[in-house]
């Protein structure tokens, strides 16, 4: 009786592990009022999500949308691992491109060359970013560049018209960044801060010289990299390494008046926008063009679009493209735009549905920053380019820490990449 | 035994506690195999394929291995979850030691203390990492503010500093697990018979003699278990480096396992991760082998 208590007792136990570890049970077939579910990160905090979905639902009321929330920082991995385990969350959200290429040359997402073709290309800004060797898997709803930031009081007590800052060079931003820092100590007022990423330097002049990031060839940086450890020795610039070791935010340096000039991406107007109107901050800011190498009028900057892609072991294909193809829409674009985010999809129209929403900054240097000649991917796509920005990152921190000379800190980034990835 | 008749009896019941022992370690091995066994061969069997989590695995013989002998990273990573064992293992050791002894008196508030040291063990790790930063931080941080104020102009930049990074992550290392290699000190002091330290007194031996000839060579057991551990943990070093460091500056303070997490969860190289961690396995084993033989020959 005992033994056969405790064959029975490890009979259940191995069903029921055998049962939580089976898959998932069919779904009913889609006939009727759909549900799509879509991987998305932060939606509390990301105003343009719940923006597509509404508008999305009220113009296709036979389909539901289901957000799956993911924190930000997890999103890559947690996504690797979903469609791994045979997930069939409809849309994915695509955060940078460099994972959508990785999921696009797996074969995990569903072809949408033929919508993409619908789009014109010229007025989409980073849909060329999703061109893999022909096919396309995404389409962008968003576009995010780099502008630069300014602290209009800051600007105001030190006598500096905002009409300067229309065509600034880096030399006369540095310049400007000099004169606008006063104080010492607690009360330190910084000219400008730089975040600790990479890219402020290094995309920049990527985009700006027309260097290559893959290219195993670094001395097109070394301009911007001079003009920034100058800026930081002068005691312009809060120090990359207090920065870097206490985890400083660049939104606090800049909302509490830390810093009087921010050069940072488009989506930090919409926290701006969102803590002026619930009262968390009360600078007055606005938005320049990011500085150029030569004062010829043209802006050049760089940025990276986000996209929608379907999932291709979808169980509602249909109704998941249908959606994709919606948020990239001039209707989608419409809703990103009134979230107070630059969606992918730029005409004049949408350009005057962003300037209208209450808070955002109106006047000649803002309209000429949020319309860029030029904006160049942060990041070119090709399997090597994980790998080469682990590189950039280390010898980034090496250069900015002092932990090695300019050229030396160049030299190395070279060699390493080209024996490394090349 | 003898009787012939008696056996099938013993047999059966021999057979049957071997079942019920079966059945009281069964729920445990379940989730051991499920979430350590399992994925440890699987592992293996990984180390020698080229895998990205989604597409069918590709048979590459010995390439991972081939490739990770010409990978700078993974030496510049070895190296360096050598040099923090190194420094981890013996000041742990000695750290945790010292405040056992010292604690283990009949003093004021011994609890207290003992509580103290225990506490970083049980604190959430990103905060202590977090707090170490800003501790160490090169110009606002207060260690390097005393060390000015002391007539040190120019104290290291440590966690911005290619060569004080390790030091600095070593040390915030110590005084985390100091507390949790204590307690295990302080239960093996228990165990040493107070008779003992009655006669040594006796005899005229001094506080130091004691230590060295009593306490020491009854701690051995304990100081062994303490070692294995240390050593394993240290060369599976990976959160706290993570947060503090994320392996910089440059690579100054990359580790082994962080290779690992970014070439098997970031960048989807599952097979090459695998055969790193499978080297990683190797040198744990073996260090844990020498360590085991020289604990046997201490015995003898």
């Amino acid at each position: 009786m005992r033994r056969h208590l405790v064959t029975t007792l490890a009979g259940a136990a191995a069903l029921a592990l055998l049962t939580a570890c089976g898959g998932s049970s069919p779904e009913p077939a889609a006939d009727g009022p759909q549900t799509i579910k879509i991987a998305l990160w932060n939606y509390a905090t990301t105003p343009e999500f719940k923006a597509i979905i509404d508008g999305f639902q009220a113009a296709n009321p036979e389909i539901k949308v289901e957000p799956v929330d993911i924190l930000a920082d997890d999103y890559a991995e947690k996504v690797t691992t979903m469609l791994a385990g045979g997930d069939t969350t409809d849309v994915l959200t695509m955060k940078n491109v460099i994972d959508y290429s990785r999921f696009g040359t797996r074969g995990q997402l569903l072809p949408l060359t033929d919508e993409a073709a619908k789009l014109d290309p010229a007025k989409y800004s980073g849909l060329k970013a999703y061109d893999l060797e022909g096919k396309y898997f995404a389409l962008p709803y968003r576009q995010d560049f780099w502008v630069l930031y300014y602290n209009k009081t800051m600007l105001k007590e030190a006598g500096v018209p905002e009409s300067k800052l229309q065509n600034l060079t880096w030399a006369d931003y540095a310049a400007l960044a000099k004169s606008l820092t006063k104080g010492d100590g607690a009360n330190k007022q910084y000219g400008a801060y730089q975040h600790t990423w990479r890219s402020i330097v290094q995309a920049t002049s990527a985009a700006q010289t027309g260097g290559n990031l893959l290219g195993g060839d670094y001395n097109f940086m070394k301009d911007q990299y001079a003009m920034t450890l100058g800026l930081q020795q002068s005691g312009v610039l809060l120090p990359w390494a207090t920065a870097s070791s206490q985890k400083v935010s660049y939104n606090t340096m800049f909302s509490t008046s830390k810093a009087a000039l921010l050069p940072m991406g488009t989506w930090y107007a919409a926290t701006l926008l969102a803590d002026t109107k619930s009262g968390k901050t009360k600078v007055e800011w606005g938005v320049a063009p990011l500085p150029q190498l030569k004062a010829d009028g043209k802006v050049t900057t760089f940025g990276s679009p986000t996209a929608f892609a379907v999932n291709k072991k979808s169980k509602h294909s249909e109704a998941a493209k249908k959606f994709v193809e919606w948020a990239s829409s001039e209707a989608g674009a419409t809703a990103v735009a009134k979230a107070g985010v630059t969606p992918s999809l730029q005409s004049q129209q949408i350009l005057d549905t962003y300037f209208a929403l209450p808070g955002v900054p109106n006047g000649d240097v803002a309209k000429k920053a949020f319309k860029p000649d030029n904006v160049v991917l942060e990041m070119p796509v090709s399997d090597k380019s994980s790998d080469v920005d682990q590189i950039l990152t280390e010898q980034h921190e090496l250069i900015m820490t002092g932990q090695k000379s300019l050229d030396d800190g160049l030299a190395e980034m070279s060699k390493r990449v080209k024996n490394e990835v090349g | 035994m003898s009787a012939p008749a008696q056996a099938p009896a013993t047999r059966r019941r021999s057979r049957s506690r071997t079942w019920i022992g079966w059945s009281f370690i069964l729920p445990n091995f379940l989730g051991f195999a499920a979430l350590t066994l399992i994925p440890v061969i699987a592992s293996l069997a990984l180390s020698f394929l080229d895998w990205d989590s989604y597409s069918t695995p590709r048979w590459v013989g010995l390439d991972n291995f081939e490739r990770m002998i010409h990978n700078d990273n993974f030496w510049t990573a070895l190296r360096n979850t050598a040099y923090y064992a190194v420094g981890h293992v013996p000041l742990t050791l000695a750290a945790a030691l010292g405040f056992a002894v010292l604690l283990n008196q009949k003093l004021k508030g011994v609890r207290f203390f003992r509580t103290a040291l225990f506490f970083p063990y049980i604190t959430s790790l990103v905060a202590v990492a977090v707090v170490w930063n800003m501790l160490l931080s090169p110009d606002l941080g207060p260690v390097n503010q005393f060390l000015r104020a002391i007539g040190i102009d120019n104290p290291p930049g440590w966690t911005t500093s290619t060569t004080w990074a390790m030091p600095a992550v070593i040390v915030a290392s110590v005084w985390r697990d100091l507390g949790y290699y204590m307690i295990l000190y302080l239960a093996g002091l228990q165990t040493i018979p107070a008779e003992l330290y009655e006669a040594a007194e006796v005899d005229g031996a001094t506080g130091w003699q004691r230590f060295r000839y009593i306490t020491l060579p009854g701690l051995r057991p304990t100081t062994f278990f303490v070692l294995i551990m240390l050593t394993i943990s240290s060369f599976k070093v990976f959160d706290l480096i993570q947060v503090m460091t994320e392996g910089g500056p440059g690579r100054a303070t990359l580790v082994l396992s962080q290779v690992i997490y970014r070439e098997g969860i970031v960048q989807g190289r599952f097979g090459y991760s695998s055969a790193v961690s499978m080297v990683l396995f190797v040198i744990v084993l073996t260090i844990t082998i020498v360590q085991f033989r020289l604990q046997k020959r201490n015995e003898t």
